[in-house]
């Protein structure tokens, strides 16, 4: 069966927040209606997002890495905030395991986004409904679009190209593809929700120094150098 | 996470109302084996009227909490997987045969028909009870809830209401009554004194996962949350965190035990001590479990601590340690930016 996902290098993604932007941009003009954001130009400004960027340091210092991870909604294959759903409105498409909420239907009543242990469903407090991410299902059936244009609106904008879209379940999909080959990962696999979306781990990064940059004609010598020794 | 004020209301009056009703009927039930115990009908109608109308305020009051009230109907679609679900229809079908057993007690129906609704109202009653307890205690998210404590305890808070309304109630229409049921209702607020003591001491054995857990990350490099994306506030961190409840948790939390346990317990064993049946005791005692129930149940809310808090830095770190064989308390950390 079918499952689309997500994708994310972190190796890549710098957090730029232009893919939680365009999401926003997308989400609150598609079919799916308005993001509501509430005192946008006050002191709190605060309002619905699919997607959400954090950032974290790892390590000790000096030897600490940053990185940044952008969290949607990640279409769990054993997603706990659909049975929960007193009515139905939660719900995860057979066709292609996409999890939406039913607007018509949600009565708001809170209870699939406390069984999400990512906290990726948002309460629209205009709507009174659940939102989360949809993964653009309307942008990626959407037979008006030109082919290369029916992806989510987060891959396409990503600068960094952090972000890939595809069937986990087909072999022959770019995602499944980067899963396999760089050792894709997902968060939280302790909690039993299978996620669907998955992490690219960052690698570590090794630079040799060339012998043609250790030549004295080089202009840079003197900083390769004490760079080199330096270990900086 | 953040208390919600209709969930509390719902609490109180749907406890009230079906641990009332259940003493109530099972007490005139025991008359069919010759006991001396059939009530007079007064106080028959008289409880079921007063438990519609709380498990009607209940309702009412609970529909706060939801986003849009006129489509509650639609709740019942997922019974077979909802715990929401199963409390909706449980609770209206509850409501609904409780009116029945009212009616068909006014009109002195056969009593065949009356303990007909009798026993399908004390069922449905339990059966919703049961149901809302379980929101909370499978949600495997909140580790503090994820237990049967919250299951049992919440049974008997039921228990501790109705026991207590049933008292007072019993003192103006049958008080020869009030001296088994005293003991009854004193066994009740023990026990719950004894589960919501469990309950506490339990978080500070609970093996809490950590962030490196959830950013799927080895255990041995720290991690530190560096910005959480906006400048404010947002859903998720209001909602599952609430940072006024936290801070004013360790004031309330007494009082809750003080209300709940330790008044009702004066009360009612000084009115036994004494073989002084005043009708004062058991509305107080009422009253301060009222209060006391209100404040606890704050506190349940407050106390749960939702994983995704882990993302946003702010999930207790293991706050409590077995070493040596005494308990040691490591001061419990919470923090967005270290
Ligand atoms: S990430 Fe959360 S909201 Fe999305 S499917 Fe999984 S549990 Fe549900
Ligand atoms: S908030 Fe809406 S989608 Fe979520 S569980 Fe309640 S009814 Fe279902
Ligand atoms: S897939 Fe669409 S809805 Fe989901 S985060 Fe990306 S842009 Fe937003």
């Amino acid at each position: 069966m079918a499952q689309f996902a997500l994708v994310i290098d972190l190796n890549t993604c710098v957090g730029c927040h232009a893919c939680a932007t365009n999401c926003k941009e997308w989400n609150t003009q598609a079919s799916f209606g308005p993001l509501s954001d509430f005192d946008p130009y006050g002191r709190e400004p605060q309002g619905v997002w699919y997607n959400r960027i954090m950032t974290y340091e790892v390590g000790e210092f000096p030897n600490t890495q940053v990185f940044h991870l952008p969290k949607s909604c990640l279409h769990c294959q054993d997603a706990p905030c659909v049975p929960v759903c007193p009515t139905g409105a939660s719900y995860k498409r057979e066709q292609d395991g996409i999890v939406l909420v039913n607007y018509d239907d949600c009565i708001g009543c809170k209870l699939c986004s406390w069984s999400c242990p990512y906290g990726c469903r948002e309460f629209d407090e205009a709507d009174k409904v659940m939102k989360k991410c949809t993964l653009c299902i309307d942008r990626i059936y959407d037979e008006t679009l030109p082919p290369e244009h029916r992806k989510p609106a987060c891959v396409l904008t990503c600068p960094a190209r952090a972000r890939f879209f595809g069937d986990i379940e087909d072999p022959s999909s770019e995602a499944y593809k980067v899963i396999k080959e760089r050792n894709g990962f997902v968060l939280f696999p302790d909690m039993g929700t299978n996620p669907a979306n998955h992490y690219l781990p960052r690698t570590e990064t090794k630079v040799h120094i060339d012998e043609h940059l250790l030549k004295p004609e080089n202009p840079l010598f003197l900083e390769v150098v004490q760079r080199h020794y330096k270990g900086g | 996470m953040h208390p919600p004020l209709s969930l509390i209301w719902f609490f109180l009056t749907a406890g009230t109302s079906i641990g009332l009703f259940s003493f109530i009927y099972l007490t005139d039930f025991l008359s069919l084996f010759g006991l001396n115990t059939s009530l007079p009908p007064n106080m028959i109608l008289f409880s079921c009227v007063i438990s519609l109308v709380l498990i009607a305020l209940g309702a009412i009051g609970a529909s706060f909490h939801l986003g849009h009230k006129l489509r509650a109907w639609k709740a019942i679609k997922r019974f077979h997987t909802s715990w929401l679900s199963r409390e909706a229809v449980f609770s209206g079908a509850y409501g609904f045969t409780l009116l029945l057993y009212g009616v068909s007690y006014y009109f002195n129906l056969h009593p065949a028909v009356q303990h007909f609704f009798g026993i399908s109202t004390l069922l449905l009653g339990w059966l919703s009870a049961f149901s809302t307890a379980m929101i909370y205690a499978s949600n495997r998210f909140v580790l503090e809830w994820n237990t049967s404590l919250t299951v049992l305890y919440y049974l008997n808070m039921y228990l501790m209401l109705g026991s207590s309304a049933f008292l007072a109630t019993a003192y103006h229409y049958k008080p020869e009554l009030i001296k088994p049921y005293l003991l009854l209702a004193l066994l009740f607020v023990f026990l719950g004194l004894a589960l919501r003591i469990a309950f506490n001491v339990r978080q500070f054995f609970l093996k809490r996962p950590t962030i490196n857990e959830a950013l799927n990350l080895p255990h041995n490099r720290p991690v530190k949350v560096l910005d959480t994306g906006t400048t404010t506030n947002n859903y998720c961190t209001e909602e599952f965190y609430y940072r006024r409840g936290k801070e004013m948790l360790s004031f309330v939390l007494p009082l809750a035990y003080i209300f709940t346990f330790v008044i009702p317990l004066m009360l009612l064993l000084y009115s036994l001590i004494s073989a002084n049946y005043k009708y004062a005791f058991y509305a107080l005692a009422y009253a301060s479990l009222f209060v006391g129930s209100a404040l606890e149940r704050w506190s349940f809310f407050v106390e749960g601590n939702h994983v995704q808090n882990l993302f946003y830095g702010l999930y207790p770190e293991e706050g409590y340690r077995l070493r040596k064989g005494y308990m040691e308390k490591k001061k419990t950390k919470i923090s967005l930016r270290s």
